[in-house]
């Protein structure tokens, strides 16, 4: 008896001991965010994108964008004096369980700044977690109105918000004159968010009318449901605010169906993918995007430099990826340290600082303060600019 | 009414055949057989390789080139079924169910992240598209796709009856649900018939994963698994281990389904599927063609 409490303790004893050293920042007994003041560390840049799942391709272009970012900074010096950025990428994998448990390896790995969120539905459970740790998001993609709504003083947005994108829908329809309009989404934060807001907006505005607004379930691939209402209700236009996947599949079968309104996108939608599974009835669809790398006057050397690096032509958020390094590594150095607070302070103090999407200046709320929308249009399965709703 | 009518029977079709592999299965080896979703999966995938690697297919012959890779895909995804039951449940014929259920929810994912790390994560668009011009019978929106994808699928279940009914094989099947051991007494080679149902399962189930394929455009791997659910309910709508049960609760559930969208909404279609499933589970577990069993001592 007397042997096997001996051995007991000792094995309890041992463990507690192998817990609080292993991987001392990571330890029970380590600290947070190992912002460490060791002059020759590497400044850890961390984002959650999905890597896996159907936004894996946008996934991909996020990150490309980024490593670009963190390469041309380093190769000019880094930050801070000399200490150069290290990128580290977890997988959300649109999905609010993967992109918590990749946020959460991302702050016991030291990131000082995060600068991923695609999937605004799996980038909302994060938010807490980095705010904690006191890393302050820079989050060039997932735009839904609740990310803002947390009102989290660590979160900044540099994609255009689901209100501003509502506000250039309407800016469209009404320039394109569509008396009657209906809206899809697909029951997620991101998409239901632009649904409710683009159909307030709409029905203050008075001139159009909403005849339907519903939503449809993700990852089928009959919606013979949704087509049938849309086709009762004969709208001139068919919104859709999902991913590009279910969009493809709608497309293709309410034009099987026979429907000849228009049809626009949001820009969760905006892949080269969704031609491919829409078919040819794919042609002429709209959508509202925050510009895209090959509707950008004047970005013809950046996209040169990306395809000599990477192999393969730049996609959508691309660009705002490349954006956000560079935001988070000029409030680094202006802030002078890697504290969260301080890089904070100096996120908030930007005036001017160049984007592709423009001029920077975060607004109150910590989002752009102008969205930067235009109408993109489907023509021979790729996206063009069709109006950039000046 | 017309309209909703089709497009009921247009999906219940579907699931009436992936149905009929899951309650062939649970006839004869009491399995659920978590896998069955993911060889709808494979099925598809396995026409997509081959059609992929024939390069392009001029539109006159895409039919035929249609139904010779759906031939070939159920040879395939029936051959993998075998392979799973040889080594995933028959060393387990004599445990506990759970460790049977348990195995087979293992082979679901090792089929579905199998198959994401051979062909990638992302979804695939399908080579050869069955378009189709829409014409209107009596209020329904109809294309000849879709009632040539619907003749093929029954087609295959009345074979299927026929074949259950008329052989040999098929009694066999027969007699070892009712009673393995007494089946083995009497002779029957219960190794060999299980097998032959196994692949007769997966074939069809494979039928429907490149009919699918072919007329919506777009494979992913995940697409068995809601697949395999809906299936597992429509099966136990008609009464699992019932041939003509499962054939009756998929076109059931297609309705179900249609009717369900309609009334409450296209978000609750899902919802509305699965509530009917509890209901059936809680008032009237053998589903409407099954017989209550009752144990004699």
């Amino acid at each position: 008896m007397k042997m096997r409490r001996q051995n007991a303790t000792l094995l309890a004893i041992g463990a507690a001991i192998l817990l609080g050293t292993t991987a001392c920042s990571g330890g029970l007994l380590g600290g947070g965010s190992g912002a460490t003041d060791d002059p020759n560390a590497t400044v850890k840049i961390g984002m959650v994108v999905p890597i896996s799942g159907s936004s894996a391709p946008t996934g991909a272009y996020m990150v490309n964008g980024a490593q670009m970012a963190v390469d041309e900074l380093n190769a000019a010096g880094g930050v801070l004096g000399g200490r150069q950025l290290e990128l580290i990428v977890e997988d959300e994998g649109c999905d609010p369980q993967q992109s918590v448990a990749g946020a959460n390896k991302l702050v016991s790995d030291g990131v000082v700044v995060s600068v991923g969120g695609y999937c605004s539905g799996a980038t909302l459970p994060t938010l807490p977690i980095f705010e904690t740790a006191n890393i302050p998001m820079i989050i060039p993609a997932a735009n839904s109105q609740e990310l803002v709504n947390q009102g989290l003083k660590n979160v900044f947005m540099i994609n255009g918000t689901g209100t501003q994108q509502s506000a250039a829908a309407l800016k469209f329809i009404l320039k394109q004159g569509f008396a009657t309009v209906a809206l899809v989404d697909d029951n997620t934060s991101y998409s239901s968010d632009i649904t409710t807001e683009t159909e307030a907006q709409i029905t203050a505005d008075g001139t159009s009318s909403v005849v339907l607004n519903t939503s449809v379930t993700p990852g089928e691939s009959d919606y013979s449901a949704v087509v049938r209402a849309i086709m009762d209700a004969n709208p001139a236009l068919v919104y859709w605010t999902g991913y590009y996947q279910e969009g493809g599949l709608i497309i293709n079968q309410l034009k099987t169906a026979g429907y000849t309104g228009a049809i626009m996108v949001a820009d969760g939608s905006v892949d080269a993918s969704i031609a491919q599974i829409a078919g040819p009835g794919s042609e002429g669809v709209y959508a509202t995007m925050t510009q895209t790398p090959d509707t950008i006057v004047g970005a013809e050397t950046w996209i040169a430099d990306y395809t000599a690096a990477f192999d393969s032509a730049p996609g959508p958020y691309s660009t705002q990826s490349y954006d956000a390094v560079r935001v988070a590594a000029k409030a680094i150095d202006d802030a002078g340290s890697t504290d969260g607070d301080a890089i904070i302070t100096a996120l908030e103090a930007i005036d001017g600082f160049s984007m592709f999407s423009g001029p920077l200046k975060f607004t109150a709320e910590h989002t752009l303060s102008s969205g930067g929308f235009a109408i993109l249009v489907l023509k021979d399965g790729k996206f063009v600019l069709s109006d950039d709703l000046s | 009414m017309t309209q909703l009518l089709w497009d009921g029977l247009f999906v219940g079709s579907f699931y009436a055949l992936i149905a009929l592999g899951y309650s062939m299965v649970y006839g004869i080896i009491k399995l659920l057989n978590f896998a069955h979703g993911d060889l709808y999966m494979l099925g598809a995938f396995v026409a997509f390789a081959m059609l992929s690697s024939l390069g392009g297919i001029p539109a006159s012959l895409s039919i035929v080139s249609l139904l010779v890779v759906l031939m070939l895909s159920m040879v395939i995804s029936g051959a993998a079924g075998v392979v799973i039951e040889r080594f995933a449940y028959r060393p387990l014929r004599n445990s506990p169910r759970l460790a049977l259920l348990i195995s087979a929810v293992g082979v679901s994912f090792i089929l579905e992240y199998g198959v994401s790390a051979i062909a990638g994560p992302n979804p695939r668009a399908f080579p050869v598209r069955l378009e189709g011009e829409m014409f209107m019978v009596l209020g329904a929106r109809i294309t000849m796709p879709q009632i040539v994808l619907m003749l093929i699928a029954a087609v295959l279940m009345v074979l299927l009856d026929t074949y259950i009914r008329k052989t040999s094989t098929g009694r066999a099947m027969r007699s070892i649900s009712l009673d393995r051991t007494g089946s083995l007494l009497m002779g029957i080679n219960v190794n060999a018939v299980i097998t032959r149902t196994f692949f007769i399962g997966s074939a069809l189930a494979a039928a429907a994963g490149v009919m699918a394929g072919a007329h919506y455009g777009n494979i992913n791997f995940l697409m068995g698994f809601i697949i395999g659910l809906k299936a597992f309910t429509a099966a136990v709508i008609g009464g699992i281990g019932n041939i003509r049960g499962a054939m009756l609760g998929g076109l059931l559930l297609g309705f179900i389904e249609a009717f369900g969208a309609e009334w409450f909404g296209g978000e609750w279609r899902d919802v509305f599927a699965f509530a009917i499933l509890i209901l059936f589970l809680t008032l009237r577990p053998t589903g409407i063609l099954g017989e209550r069993v009752t144990e004699r001592v």
